[in-house]
This record gives C-alpha cells, structure tokens and sequence, in this order.
C-alpha cells in the first residue's frame, strides 16, 4: 500500500483532519490510561468515563474514516461500472456514520467537569439547569444518530447541519447507489 | 537493477503515449458525456490520464483494450461529478439552446444533434453511459462486459432510454 501516494491522492484539509484526529485520539489515550491506572478512585468518575467515551468515540469515528479513504483508494477503477461504483457509493455513504457517532459525544462535554464537590454542594437551581443541559444534549445525539439519513437529506435541520459542500458527494453517492440498485434490479 | 527499472519505466512510458493516441477519442466521448463545460472536461481528462497510467500495469488482457479504457474513463466521469459538486449546472435551458442555434442558423441536423447531447445530459448517470456505449455501436455483448450487466438487459434498457429519447424529442416537436 503506498501510503505517500495515498497520502497525496488527498486534499490536505483532510490530511490535516485525519493527522488531528490521531494526535487527538494518541494523547487521549495515553491521558485516559494514566487517569484509570494513577487516579482511578481518586478523581471524578464523571471525568475519567466521560472523556474515555470522549476518546473511544472519537477513535471509532477515525477508524471508519480511515478504512474508507483506504478502500476508496485501493478499489480497482478498470472492473465494471456497476461493481465499481456500488464498491465506492456504499463506502462513501458510510461517511454519515461517522457523522453519527460523532454526535454521540454531545452529552459527554457536558458531564466531564461533574465532581463530588458539586454534587455534594451544587444548589438545587443549578443541577437542575445543569442536568436539563445534559438531558438536552443526550436527547439531540441520540435524535441525531437514529435521523442522519438520506431520507431526512431534503430537510431544513439536516441542510444546517451537513449543508457543508463536503457532504454534498455523500449524498450524491447514496443516490447513485440507489440508482444501481434500481438498474441491477431491471436485470 | 536501477537501469533496468528505468528502461522498464520507458518502455511503458512509450506503450502508455502509444495508447493514448491510438484511443483518445475514447476519453473525449466520454468528458463530452459528462461534462458540457470546457474547463471541466480538460480537468476530468486530466484525471483519467492520471488514472489510466496508475492502472497501466494492471491491464488484464482478458479484455478488449477499448472495454478497459471505456471503463476507467466511465468510472472516472460518474465519480468526477460526484466529487465536485461545486460546479454549475451544467445542462443549459435548452430553449436557449435552440433560440441559440436558430439564430445562428445552424444546419438542422446539427441543431438535432445538440438537442441529443442535451438530452442524454439530463440522463441517469448509468443511463448516459449505456447511450454513449450504444451510439459508438459497441456489440451488446460488449457494452454488458463494461457496465457488469447481462447483455439481454443491455437491449432492454436501450429500448427504454431510446424511447425516453424520443419523448423528449417529440416534447420540441422534432421527428
């Protein structure tokens, strides 16, 4: 696998995207294992499970990337269209599953600075918001995982949320695979 | 070892040009049929070129040389437009189409021709490359091997873009 030409083969946003993404995910790791080794019963909870899903997450969303972009790459361009192309439209539709877990860690940037102190002396007024807060973000990420698809891709929040251009061939490619379904089918 | 590679790299650096001229033709039809603006078309062949020589060494002699370049380019043209979405529509009004041309006072075959053109345009993408295959009268049987479908489906499906075709054109009164 060449990676140099995979590498070049790639818009350096990306590179750069997928280079954040693991430095992120490495240190994060390596913060996470010594707050679960070192400071395992002795610091917040909320802390250490909320910034390892934090973590987890954020790795099993680069990991979907990355097995994409190499697929994408290593599929074989000279086989025939319809298995060229359903090969690629169904890996690049797999792009809103990355979307999707990423959203999953809504709640957590809510729940990770929760300690005993505020537990044991945070006013009612303030859990209350706080909590309204976390119930919010968890019911949006949970809402978000099961609604980003295609069949939502026409409306207003989903624009908003992935109008960015770099969705567009996403869903271009989502058609495209139904449209092969539909000429496969006529078989 | 070094000059051998070198040699090697040459040789098919020659086999590779030799191709290109021998089969050009194919690349343009294909840009023709997926792209109507000019600049997008250079920047599409531009990456089948690219793509044709990264394959080069994988060619199977299976097939027929002009089945795999049709497919590379094929397949390069459907993913070209996917990826970018930032262009203009490219297909024009075709009332301004025809205003155009009649103004011009263009020859009507011609006219019709631009009117095809334009019509397999607004086609499904797999749609305009089963056309585009049929109009170069590739054999069923060879227009089934580049797209990957049985080659009855192949009479098929022309029968029903060609219709399609036809209602279009009867849409503008044109026989």
């Amino acid at each position: 696998m060449k990676v140099q030409t995979l590498l070049s083969s790639m818009k350096p946003v990306k590179v750069f995207a997928v280079i954040a993404g693991i430095v992120w995910v490495v240190f994060g790791s390596i913060f996470v294992g010594k707050l679960f080794i070192d400071g395992f019963g002795k610091i917040s909870p909320w802390l250490l499970f909320s910034s390892a899903l934090q973590v987890l997450l954020t790795a099993i969303a680069l990991l979907l990337y990355i097995y994409q972009t190499v697929h994408i790459y290593q599929a074989d361009i000279s086989d025939s269209i319809v298995e060229t192309q359903k090969k690629l439209t169904t890996l690049q539709s797999s792009s809103l599953w990355i979307a999707r877990v990423l959203f999953l860690q809504l709640p957590l940037w809510t729940t990770f600075y929760w300690n005993k102190e505020m537990m044991q002396n945070g006013r009612t007024g303030w859990w209350v918001f706080q909590i309204a807060i976390t119930l919010l973000f968890a019911g949006i990420s949970i809402w978000l995982f099961f609604n980003i698809n295609y069949k939502n891709k026409d409306k207003k929040w989903f624009k908003f949320i992935l109008s960015d251009k770099e969705w567009k061939p996403v869903l271009k490619a989502i058609e495209l695979n139904k449209e092969i379904a539909d000429f496969k089918e006529n078989n | 070892m070094v000059f051998e590679a070198i040699m090697q790299t040459k040789q098919q650096a020659q086999q590779f040009q030799e191709l290109i001229a021998q089969n050009k033709g194919i690349l343009i039809k294909v840009a023709r049929t997926y792209c109507q603006n000019e600049g997008d078309r250079q920047d599409l062949i531009q990456e089948m070129l690219i793509q044709i020589w990264q394959s080069f060494h994988k060619y199977n002699h299976a097939y027929k040389i002009s089945t795999w370049l049709y497919r590379i380019s094929i397949n390069m043209a459907i993913s070209y437009y996917r990826k970018n979405t930032n262009r203009i529509n490219n297909n024009l009004p075709l009332t301004e189409n025809i205003s155009q041309i009649a103004e011009e006072g263009k020859a009507e075959k011609e006219q019709q021709l631009n009117m095809l053109d334009q019509f397999i345009s607004e086609l499904k993408e797999l749609d305009k490359a089963l056309i585009l295959l049929y109009l170069e009268e590739k054999s069923h049987h060879e227009i089934a091997e580049i797209l990957g479908i049985s080659a009855g489906n192949v009479g098929t499906k022309v029968g029903r873009i060609k219709d399609k075709l036809k209602q279009r054109f009867s849409q503008y009164n044109i026989d």
